[in-house]
């Protein structure tokens, strides 16, 4: 009896430990973030209940925010557990009914997703109770786990017919999914339960055709790029093909344009927003600056640290490929870094799209904030990715990227803000600034091809 | 040619490879048989440079692995046991981003060529993620041969390709000068094309003898293989 969910969660629990026993620094490091971060939030959410600043956090948009989080992360853990997985091959071909396997696969993601949530909120709950925040809300707290269930359910519908030649399948979903974001409403979510759960289930019974579910694509037209060229140039096509095949580059710009829009926006209207009107003197310019340097790190994040890890992180069968071939280190690192370059031009709308809102007066200092804050994602993620090349991408690697750079960039930008307020030529400092990064970045490749070499003992 | 002297490779507990010895010479076909775990893909790894060793020295042509690791690694073709590539290049791309690496100025009329002989010409233009078991197996055959190496370095070679193929690469295998290292569990592939044959067991070599000798004592290579595994009480 559910045979192949036990297997799902016992492999599960299984790599999380010796994940947790191959890198115990990197988990206690996660651990104490994921702590802070909740604390964070817990203490924000006490703050925001006694003191009227006159920002609300609806319950709604909470709500709305776990339920989107858990409907994505169900559809990636689908494909992963399901539609691409060679595996499940084995399970399919029993006699148990195929319908009831795709179940227990479903099964098996549904407590992975309900474990998550019940042992967050716990967290939570225990934080605020510790803050005294009054946490004596059980209507709530059981329409947020209905919330969180019915995400699952139109996460596994999405997933199951989205990668299916049968894409109109996922209208009923859909529907309900435009109606839910329409109504914003929870009770809304929460009633439509029985209908995911019902599309869910029809989907499930029909869902062998989503199995290893692959096109066959040809490229002729690309045929008349594929030549000889040098490594460097070679290792940057190769990685800038399968960015654009994969659409990332696209992604990488539409985040960087919503970037720059909302945080040109909160830079304007942050202050009348978030602050109320008897301490606004006190925190003066505080507040547009954190949109600003926020605007940039979000971006720095999704366009640098994110593909800068995975030169690496997803290399775990190919290896073999780069290691058996004659090529330095040095090249392989240069030549995949390279393709860097490329990204960091998907992160320039984010200047124009700021600007909209506050104006070119700060132009020279974004661009340099901008530039530097790439570069040092460049520096981090490298090197990080280089040691633990192999291991895919790891929400806890680029969790902890991204904490690093965020204490790297958060002295930087006030060190920016300084200099621009009291040099009268600001541009030499940052220029200055900028050449000594660079040297940093040769030694942080330096050291990334080091890490590369084979370790003869 | 392929010398390899007092080897040890360790995965943790588990000794993979214990101080082993070969030499694999320019004008033969050497096959390495044994059981699974036995160490042959972990030897066929370490001297392609993919695997560090914990001790002894390895040279590929005068050339050190560890010293002199890429003009060793010029000299050497390898064909993995599971060939894993990059699933969005086609295959053409693939096999030009090696030509690439390689350096190699012919690329476009050798990878023609080679591709034309084992019949994945046709579907070159596909991304590779779309192959079957077999037509990855024949991409990763042609990025091992087309630079000519003069070190050819094969874990099981054939194992699902189609009976045309097989007979194909046999044939190249035969045909091809240098030095030709084949890790197979198949008795009959050693029987067909290799002169002769080193048998693993848990890492240490339990017998090195040529074929035909092997085979003109007890029948056939299986039942040769078996003898000898009976022998040494494994």
């Amino acid at each position: 009896m559910f045979e192949t969910t036990k297997v799902i969660l016992k492999e599960n629990t299984r790599n999380l430990f010796k994940k947790i026993k191959e890198t115990p620094v990197l988990y206690f490091l996660f651990t104490c973030m994921i702590l802070f971060s909740v604390i964070v939030f817990a203490y924000s959410a006490y703050f925001l209940s006694v003191i009227d600043i006159g920002f609300i956090v609806s319950l709604e948009d909470v709500f709305f925010t776990v339920f989107f989080v858990f409907m994505l992360k169900t559809i990636a853990d689908f494909h992963n557990y399901f539609v691409k997985s060679q595996q499940v091959s084995y399970s399919l071909s029993t006699q148990v009914s195929q319908k009831r396997t795709i179940f227990e696969i479903f099964l098996a993601i549904f407590l992975i997703q309900l474990i998550i949530w019940l042992s967050f909120s716990s967290l939570f709950l225990l934080i605020a109770a510790i803050f005294r925040f009054n946490i004596a809300y059980p209507l709530e707290y059981t329409f947020f786990t209905l919330g969180v269930i019915a995400s699952v359910f139109i996460g596994g519908a999405l997933s199951i017919n989205f990668f299916s030649t049968k894409r109109y399948r996922l209208i009923p979903t859909l529907i309900l999914l435009g109606f839910a974001f329409q109504s914003r409403t929870i009770l809304f979510v929460v009633l439509t339960l029985p209908l995911a759960i019902l599309h869910t289930s029809w989907s499930i019974k029909n869902g062998m055709t989503s199995y290893l579910f692959s096109k066959r694509k040809e490229r002729i037209k690309e045929r008349s790029q594929v030549k000889i060229r040098n490594i460097i140039k070679t290792q940057f096509y190769r990685e800038i093909t399968v960015l654009w095949r994969e659409k990332l580059l696209f992604s990488f710009i539409f985040t960087s344009v919503v970037t720059g829009f909302f945080s040109g926006y909160f830079y304007l209207y942050g202050e009348e927003i978030f602050i109320p009107e008897v301490i606004r003197k006190s925190v003066d310019d505080f507040l547009p600056a954190m949109f600003m340097f926020l605007g940039v790190y979000v971006v720095i994040i999704y366009t640098a640290v994110f593909p800068g890890l995975n030169l690496f992180l997803n290399e775990e069968k190919t290896m073999w490929i780069i290691r058996h071939l004659p090529v330095e280190n040095d090249a392989i690192i240069y030549g995949k870094t390279s393709a860097l370059t490329l990204c960091f031009l998907t992160s320039i709308p984010f200047v124009p799209y700021i600007s909209i809102f506050i104006g070119l007066d700060r132009i020279v200092f974004l661009f340099w904030f901008l530039i530097f804050s790439y570069i040092a994602g460049v520096i981090v993620s490298v090197p990080i990715g280089v040691k633990y090349v192999g291991k895919k991408s790891d929400i806890m690697l680029l969790y902890s990227v991204a904490m690093l750079l965020f204490a790297i960039l958060g002295a930087m930008s006030t060190l920016g803000n300084i200099i621009e307020k009291y040099f009268e030529y600001p541009f030499l400092m940052y220029s200055l600034i900028l050449l000594i990064e660079i040297l940093v970045l040769y030694i942080s490749l330096k050291i990334s091809s080091k890490i590369l070499s084979l370790n003869y003992s | 040619m392929i010398t390899v002297n007092n080897v040890t490779k360790t995965y943790g507990k588990i000794t993979a490879l214990n101080n082993v010895n070969f030499n694999f010479d320019n004008s033969h076909v050497i096959a390495i048989m044994g059981e699974n775990g036995a160490g042959k893909t972990t030897l066929l790894k370490i001297c392609t440079g993919i695997l560090p060793f914990d001790n002894g020295e390895i040279t590929i042509d005068g050339y050190n692995i560890k010293k002199d690791s890429i003009k060793a690694r010029e000299q050497i073709g390898y064909l993995p046991e599971m060939p894993d590539m990059y699933d969005r290049l086609t295959g053409r791309e693939f096999l030009f981003y090696i030509g690439s690496l390689r350096k190699l100025n012919d690329a476009e009329n050798r990878i023609n060529e080679i591709t034309k002989m084992i019949g994945i010409y046709d579907f070159l233009d596909y991304e590779i993620g779309s192959y079957s078991k077999g037509m990855k197996q024949k991409i990763s055959m042609t990025s091992a041969i087309m630079h000519n190496p003069t070190n050819l370095l094969l874990d099981e070679p054939v194992y699902g390709l189609d009976p045309l193929t097989s007979r194909t690469i046999r044939d190249f295998i035969r045909n091809k000068k240098g030095t030709t290292v084949i890790a197979t569990h198949s008795t009959q592939l050693v029987e067909q094309i290799a002169d002769l044959v080193y048998i693993l067991m848990r890492g240490h070599v339990i017998h090195f003898e040529e074929v035909s000798k092997l085979v003109s004592k007890h029948g056939s290579m299986e039942e040769a293989y078996f003898h000898i595994k009976d022998e040494n009480n494994v």
